[in-house]
């Protein structure tokens, strides 16, 4: 399906090199709007939203920067750390403002899966159900999501 | 054949709406109507450059095409002419009002293989309108485009929050609910006709 | 027969031509901004080719803007203040700017196109700042994500600079990354040592600078950087240092202490090293050698989460409790800080408390 000019020019800020090194896109090779539109019919189908898992991550990353990259046990069976560069990353989606360089490592204690995202994920996930394409090193797939975090509907 | 251009104006924007009855101009209307911001960006370009490309192909075909008798020539030539103006505008908007351009521009090469403004062009040969009647034709031809293109992206919003059944998804579902919308505006064509 | 040939022929290309003709003769004037004259402080006149962005038309006359992304306009540090032409604020400039700043006509130099004559204002150190080219000397690995590089500058050059600045090292094209980005490292030796400097980098996940020097940099490079820049310098008081760092953090806390020993400043110094574990330790030889140099410095490694392994003995806990622990009253204390922005936010909380005020901790916000 084609795609408007603005995303289009998000699909070429994601492309390795421009913002970041590896890009957004992984070996995704779907045009963007195809992505968003698979992975918002993936959420949508788990009676969730974009924004219900957002508002979780945000909370295991606020607390997971008190502890300044220290691990840290949430609700008993999260272990969150945070890893914090200097630095802020821009959002491709030119939906402008910068996003800190915030790693968050996810660990469910109690069945050993895990899962990480950066502050820009948060920001893409809430803002633009952008959850970055198949193979990129900081995707967020959501089916992933909400297993690793026990997220009920 | 002698309409007003009042007329004109206005049976272009609803009974004779060139998206929904022609149906020229939709493979951008389906892919730009995500979101209702950028379908008012797009919508005011095409109002725009078709407003002023009908005055300028109507001109063109009259006092270039007719008497050299090349009329079978106004393909390609209409093209050159909507592409040339485009291009122009782009430069005009990028000295003068750099906040406009920043809001239209990336809009604009879109608007060069828009069809709806190619069709706007032939329509108004077909026709046979006059100077003032082409004006209004483009004007209010731009605005139903306008319209259409607003109408969908309010409805894919909405559609969006919920589910749709796989094979549906994103332009299938966007063609019913054209064809809906379409059924809806010629529900007016008892009004005005000028077809 | 021919002659419709030709007739059809030359009134196409004749139409053609002449909107081609339009277009160029459009593009001539319409896009063609002549010569402009940028005014810098009152001070200097420089004359540059109009239709550029500010940015790149000052780095072209050797005037050097901090910028971090190259001119995208997705960083959001060339601030300058722009007193006269420039035209409005743009709406890919709004975002990075407060409201103080748009009323102080503080403009992104990246995204401002110089079209007329433009009058600004910029920090007068900035004058100074040139690009350098210098010969990667040494990689060595500190920690299994923290390297530190040793540039020698070419050609005998020199760079003065003061203890606690930072350079910003250009990223040329490598890989996938097609575009040249800039990034800021704090220098870790001595500021009386100008032929050389040392950077301390720690990786950071998928960042486009640090795969660059992790992963393609090699001994015997070159590279280009320009600087110094920075207001993170020791202050010339009587009063106790406190010093905090995390991670690569410790470069500038290192020029500074070399500072403090070769021009014999005795002040009370104290300074908190914070990491997790002692695979994230590094110089703490290095420190304690300091030790023994600067008679009333002490160093304090403290570890938030030690491996049994390690058989840590130190302090332990988050440096803000550690922090916490050794400091009582720090209203005639100073402290100069440096690591991630979260670790800086939450020490600046815990100095506060301890009644220091906040005019008194120096940092760079990157």
């Amino acid at each position: 399906m084609k795609q408007d000019p603005i995303l289009e020019r998000a699909e070429k800020l994601m492309k390795p090199g421009e913002i970041s090194s590896s890009g957004f896109l992984g070996n995704d090779n779907r045009k963007l709007v195809d992505i968003l539109l698979d992975d918002g019919q993936t959420v949508a189908s788990l009676n969730l939203s974009h924004e219900i898992l957002a508002d979780r991550m945000e909370e295991l990353t606020e607390k997971a920067r008190e502890y300044l990259g220290s691990p840290v046990l949430v609700d008993g069976y999260l272990e969150v750390t945070i890893q914090d560069s200097r630095g802020n990353i821009a959002c491709p989606f030119q939906h402008m403002g910068m996003y800190p360089k915030e790693n968050v490592h996810v660990l469910n204690v109690k069945t050993g899966e895990s899962i990480q995202w950066t502050s820009l994920n948060i920001h893409m996930i809430r803002e633009h159900g952008f959850y970055e394409g198949k193979g990129s090193p900081f995707r967020v797939d959501p089916l992933d999501l909400v297993r690793v975090l026990g997220i009920m509907a | 054949m002698e309409i007003s251009p009042f007329l004109i104006f206005f049976a272009s924007i609803f009974t004779s709406n060139i998206l929904l009855t022609n149906f020229l101009g939709m493979c951008s209307y389906l892919s730009i109507s995500k979101d209702l911001k950028s379908a008012l960006g797009l919508g005011e370009a095409v109002i725009f450059v078709m407003s002023v490309t009908s005055v300028l192909n109507y001109l063109v075909y009259k006092y270039i095409l007719i008497p050299f008798d090349l009329d079978y020539l106004r393909f390609i030539i209409f093209i050159i002419v909507i592409a040339a103006f485009v291009q122009l505008v782009e430069m005009i908007l990028e000295r003068f009002m750099p906040r406009l351009y920043y809001t239209l521009g990336i809009f604009l090469p879109l608007i060069t293989v828009n069809c709806a403004i190619l069709g706007v062009a032939l329509f108004l040969v077909i026709r046979e309108y006059n100077l003032l009647q082409s004006l209004a034709y483009g004007a209010g031809g731009g605005i139903g485009w306008t319209l259409a293109i607003l109408a969908l992206a309010g409805i894919r919003q909405k559609v969006d929050e919920s589910k749709v059944p796989k094979g549906l998804q994103g332009p299938g579902f966007a063609m019913i609910v054209t064809g809906i919308m379409a059924l809806a505006f010629i529900g007016f064509s008892g009004i005005i006709s000028i077809q | 027969m021919l002659s419709e040939v030709l007739r059809t022929v030359s009134i196409v290309s004749g139409i053609s031509v002449f909107l081609a003709g339009l277009l160029t003769l459009a593009e001539k004037f319409l896009l063609n901004y002549g010569t402009c004259r940028i005014n810098i402080n009152n001070a200097r006149q420089i004359e540059v080719k109009g239709g550029n962005s500010l940015l790149r038309s000052l780095m072209q006359s050797d005037i050097f803007i901090p910028s971090a992304c190259g001119g995208r306009g997705s960083c959001g540090l060339c601030k300058v203040k722009v007193l006269e032409g420039g035209g409005m604020v743009l709406p890919t400039e709004i975002p990075y700017l407060t409201e103080e700043e748009l009323k102080g006509n503080i403009r992104l130099s990246c995204q401002v196109k110089v079209r007329e004559d433009i009058a600004i204002e910029i920090p007068e150190e900035l004058f100074n700042i040139r690009e350098y080219t210098a010969t990667v000397e040494k990689i060595i690995d500190l920690t299994h994500d923290i390297k530190t590089l040793y540039l020698k500058f070419n050609d005998g050059d020199e760079l003065s600079f003061k203890a606690g600045q930072y350079v910003q090292i250009k990223v040329p094209r490598y890989g996938k990354v097609r575009d040249e980005v800039y990034r800021a490292y704090s220098i870790a030796s001595s500021p009386r040592n100008r032929k050389e400097i040392q950077l301390i980098i720690r990786r950071v996940p998928q960042g486009i600078c640090t795969t660059y020097i992790f992963d393609y940099l090699k001994e015997g490079d070159k590279i280009v950087l320009n600087g110094a820049y920075g207001e993170f310098y020791l202050r010339d008081t009587d009063r106790e240092i406190v010093c905090i760092a995390g991670g690569s953090g410790l470069a500038p806390i290192k020029s500074i202490l070399h500072q403090m020993h070769e021009e014999g400043i005795n002040r009370k110094a104290t300074f908190f090293f914070g990491c997790v574990s002692k695979r994230d330790l590094y110089y703490v030889d290095e420190m304690k050698v300091f030790e023994s140099l600067i008679p009333n410095f002490r160093f304090i490694p403290a570890l938030s989460g030690p491996k049994e392994e390690d058989n840590w003995t130190g302090e332990t806990g988050l440096i803000t409790e550690v922090v916490d622990r050794y400091i009582t009253d720090g209203s005639n204390m100073e402290a100069y800080l440096c690591g991630s922005p979260g670790m800086i936010d939450a020490c600046i909380r815990v100095l506060r408390s301890k009644g220091m005020p906040e005019d008194r901790i120096y940092y760079d916000k990157f």
